[in-house]
């Protein structure tokens, strides 16, 4: 498990983090206050500590919890400064799709988003991340938390989804058994929601390498 | 070993029950809120008698906390940094008077801002009180530092700052934690000893105290020049360019280092006040360069005692306002050794992809009113009820936000609604102008600044309508118990719960009304009625209490009697709703052809129904 979570974080080529930061993982989280931008940190944060790994993550209480644009910056391994440089991060994940948009520009060349978006993203910042060599993965993450029961779950959603892809190299055990032992409240519905966006995402992964 | 995952201010809790404080007293306010929650749930976990409260201010939670250093015992008080404004004159005074059990003061800094009214720095205020400083650059780091603290208290009789900044706050971090507490003997028995020199000393005894701070803060740069917290990284570099870090600033510095691939000396700074300044001058003598990183003012920089090839924020080098920022930090870095002749490549953004995402003109969110928020019925009414016309006096709190409704046109600090309005009053009184003076604060707010100048206002004869939102919470920063509250901070019962109505007749006030504000009609009634009290003969003062519990910390009658609605099909999408009553749940079509209730937000209050002067917004029961 842990070996897995390591192999996943060695910087992609054409990446712009030098050697010194091998076994990093660089995530920011956006989204609109109330959404649980704070809740999905945690997750990660709590699943990498578990794994054994350094990790701090900076979250955004306050004022922006209102309604407001809300991002987290999650470290895990390398030097425990809490906040991500611009054009660092291996991943974005984005409960919203506008405030994803605006995070886009965390993301380094060759890494990946992850986007809870109802119709995708605009056709021009596709471009731009592909020649960034850059992969931008969308679900609507919201309407999926809905028909499991409730849209709180949306961020589960999401982070099930992107857990399917080795840019996110997060062990699906890891994540339930944080959500089992450090977040009980809700855990049901919780442990659906990481497994529906799984399964949303390995299914659309089959579809492509089938295809 | 253990590992603990925690937020910096729940490490500060930690810290300071395995240090054994006993009594431990906050107000609530961004960034430093969880601070006392931190204290409370280690308590428990450790099993320890500690007394923890949310005063009604800072004042009142310092000098309680002051109080019980008298009494020998180990004490804390913690605070959003202008909370230290309100704090400022019993630091002061106790900065000379001296303590007797270990007492900290914890002031969490914002640099940025990201939810203040300033950038202020307490290690500055520390400056100015002579009190000595501890900056942590981790939570991990600000755990370890409340022993430090609480130790060169007691071993100087003297209150220490220990001053993290929001990223030190509100950064998430696994810390090892040993399972066996430490047992260094933090006083267990206290009692008040009757001391006249310190307790009660008069100005010619504070001249001699003066003098005595001056020792020991003399005393105290000696140590700290020896101390484990000020040391050097990467001293073997040759580099002639040099860094002086503290706070999370020295982080940030390490890791723009690392991406830039150049190791220079770092000189880290865990106590800047007072500086150690011979430590500081051998660090300066041996470079041509040196660039001091610290947030969120110059408080090192200041302490210098020579400038000549020293940089940071005063003159310009480093950005004189807002966060040191990974960006920040890595331009001014990549400045200073280019200059120096390091041949570094600055790293840049991508600007094509952040021009195309400019181009798409995203919305921007700022912070808005919940949905279901009373403030947001009640600013509604009154903006429906005075108009434009009327000044609207504001506070500190979740209502600060009615300044999206235009029911909100200024605000100072904690209590200057009431203030302002008086103010207001008397200099329109003076010019004959007449405008109504619609003045609105929240219930903690009232009682932790507004009663004072409540007093001011009625016995000075203003004339104006002030409405306390009582939504029965410290919303904003996290659903603190008031004074009006049942309970205390960790649960246990009230001796007695406030009353707002009687205080407010208590200053002096003759109209005094509580009501819902969801029940708009009412509410708009009894404020018509408030006003006219303000512009009759005899009157003064008039209160109306909008009195409806928070929707996020009590959402039960909305859940008992929801009323949902719909939008019919003759909306027009003329956005008075929109605007006027900005509830985040009416969402107006991206063709502005009209408006719809947005599912997933809303709550089923109903309030909207109103919002819509031409009968569009309906019960769903009756469309």
């Amino acid at each position: 498990m842990h070996r897995r979570l390591l192999q996943g974080l060695h910087p992609s080529e054409g990446a712009r983090v030098s050697a010194s930061d091998l076994g990093e993982l660089r995530v920011v989280i956006a989204g609109i206050g109330g959404q649980g931008v704070i809740f999905a940190t945690r997750l990660l944060t709590y699943a990498a500590i578990r794994l054994g790994l350094q990790a701090i993550a900076a979250e955004s209480h306050g004022m922006s919890q209102r309604g407001g644009s809300v991002v987290s910056h999650l470290k895990v391994g390398g030097i425990q400064s809490p906040l991500i440089r611009r054009g660092t991060a291996d991943v974005v994940l984005g409960l919203d799709r506008n405030e994803a948009l605006r995070s886009l520009v965390y993301l380094k060349a060759g890494g990946a988003a992850f986007i809870n978006s109802d119709d995708g993203l605009s056709s021009e910042v596709e471009r731009q991340l592909k020649r960034r060599g850059t992969h931008a993965h969308w679900l609507p993450a919201s309407q999926t938390a809905i028909d499991l029961g409730s849209v709180t779950v949306a961020n589960v959603v999401l982070i099930g989804f992107a857990s399917a892809h080795p840019s996110f190299p997060f062990p699906q055990e890891s994540l339930q058994e944080t959500l089992r032992v450090d977040t009980p409240r809700g855990q049901d519905l919780n442990l659906q929601a990481l497994d529906r966006g799984r399964e949303i995402a390995l299914g659309e992964l089959a579809r492509a390498s089938g295809g | 070993m253990a590992v603990k995952i925690l937020l910096g201010n729940e490490a500060i809790g930690l810290g300071l029950v395995e240090q054994g404080c006993r009594v431990a007293t906050a107000y609530p306010g961004t960034p430093s809120s969880e601070i006392l929650a931190g204290v409370i749930k280690h308590k428990g976990l450790l099993e320890r008698e500690v007394h923890t409260e949310w005063s009604t201010n800072e004042k009142v939670a310092y000098e309680v906390a002051l109080a019980a250093s008298w009494t020998g015992l180990r004490a804390a008080v913690a605070m959003k940094q202008v909370g230290l404004n309100v704090a400022s004159d019993p630091l002061f005074s106790s900065a000379y008077t001296g303590v007797k059990g270990g007492f900290i003061v914890i002031p969490a800094d914002d640099p940025g801002p990201q939810s203040s009214q300033t950038e202020q720095d307490s290690r500055l205020m520390a400056l100015n009180a002579k009190v000595p400083v501890f900056d942590p650059s981790s939570p991990e780091e600000a755990r370890s530092m409340v022993q430090a603290a609480f130790a060169l208290s007691e071993e100087f009789s003297i209150p220490t700052m220990l001053r993290p900044t929001t990223r030190v706050c509100h950064s998430l971090q696994g810390i090892a934690v040993d399972d066996a507490l430490p047992t260094d003997g933090p006083p267990t028995k206290a009692r008040f000893k009757k001391d006249p020199v310190h307790w009660t000393a008069t100005p010619k005894l504070r001249y001699r105290l003066h003098i005595e701070l001056n020792e020991k803060l003399r005393q105290i740069e000696a140590r700290f020049a020896a101390s484990e917290l000020n040391y050097i990284l990467h001293g073997d570099s040759s580099s002639k360019v040099g860094l002086i870090a503290s706070g999370v600033a020295f982080e940030t510095a390490r890791q723009a280092l690392a991406e830039l691939g150049v190791r220079i000396p770092i000189l880290k700074i865990g106590t800047p006040y007072p500086l150690p300044r011979r430590l500081v001058s051998q660090f300066i003598r041996g470079l041509d360069m040196v660039v001091v990183l610290e947030e969120p003012d110059a408080c090192i920089e200041l302490q210098l005692p020579e400038q000549i090839g020293v940089y940071g924020r005063r003159d310009g080098f480093v950005p004189g306002a807002g966060e040191l920022s990974p960006e920040v930090v890595s331009a001014v870095l990549a400045e200073a050794l280019g200059a120096a002749g390091f041949d570094v490549s600055p790293p840049t953004d991508d600007p094509a992809l952040q021009t195309t995402i400019d181009a798409l003109d995203l919305p921007i969110r700022p912070p808005r009113l919940c949905p279901g928020c009373s403030h947001r019925s009640a600013f509604f009414a009154l903006k429906r009820e005075f108009g434009p016309r009327a000044i609207y006096p504001g506070d500190i709190g979740c209502y600060t936000l009615g300044t999206n409704l235009r029911a909100v046109d200024t605000f100072v600090d904690m209590g200057a609604a009431v203030s302002m309005a008086d103010g207001l009053y008397q200099a329109g009184r003076l010019v004959g102008e007449s405008r109504p003076i619609i003045a609105s604060i929240g219930d903690s707010t009232f009682i932790h600044s507004g009663i004072v100048p409540l007093i001011n206002a009625v016995h000075t004869g203003a004339r104006f309508v002030l409405i306390i939102l009582d939504n029965h919470t410290t919303a904003m920063t996290g659903f603190q118990p008031t004074a009006e509250a049942s309970a205390l901070a960790d649960g246990a019962p009230a001796a007695r719960a406030a009353s707002i109505p009687d205080l407010v007749r208590a200053c002096g006030v003759d109209f005094v009304e509580v009501t819902d504000p969801y029940s708009q009609e009412t509410f708009r009634q009894i404020v018509r009625n408030a006003y006219e009290h303000t512009q009759s003969p005899g009157g003064g003062v008039a209160v109306v209490i909008a009195d409806r519990p928070c929707v996020l910390y009590d959402p039960v009658s909305i859940q008992e009697h929801p009323i949902p609605v719909v939008v019919t099909e003759e909306c027009d999408g003329c956005r008075f709703c929109t605007e006027a009553f900005e509830c985040p749940a009416l969402v107006l079509r991206s063709d502005s052809s009209r408006v719809d209730i947005d599912e997933r937000t809303c709550v089923d209050c109903g309030q909207c129904i109103d919002a819509c002067y031409k009968g569009f917004i309906l019960p769903k029961v009756l469309a």
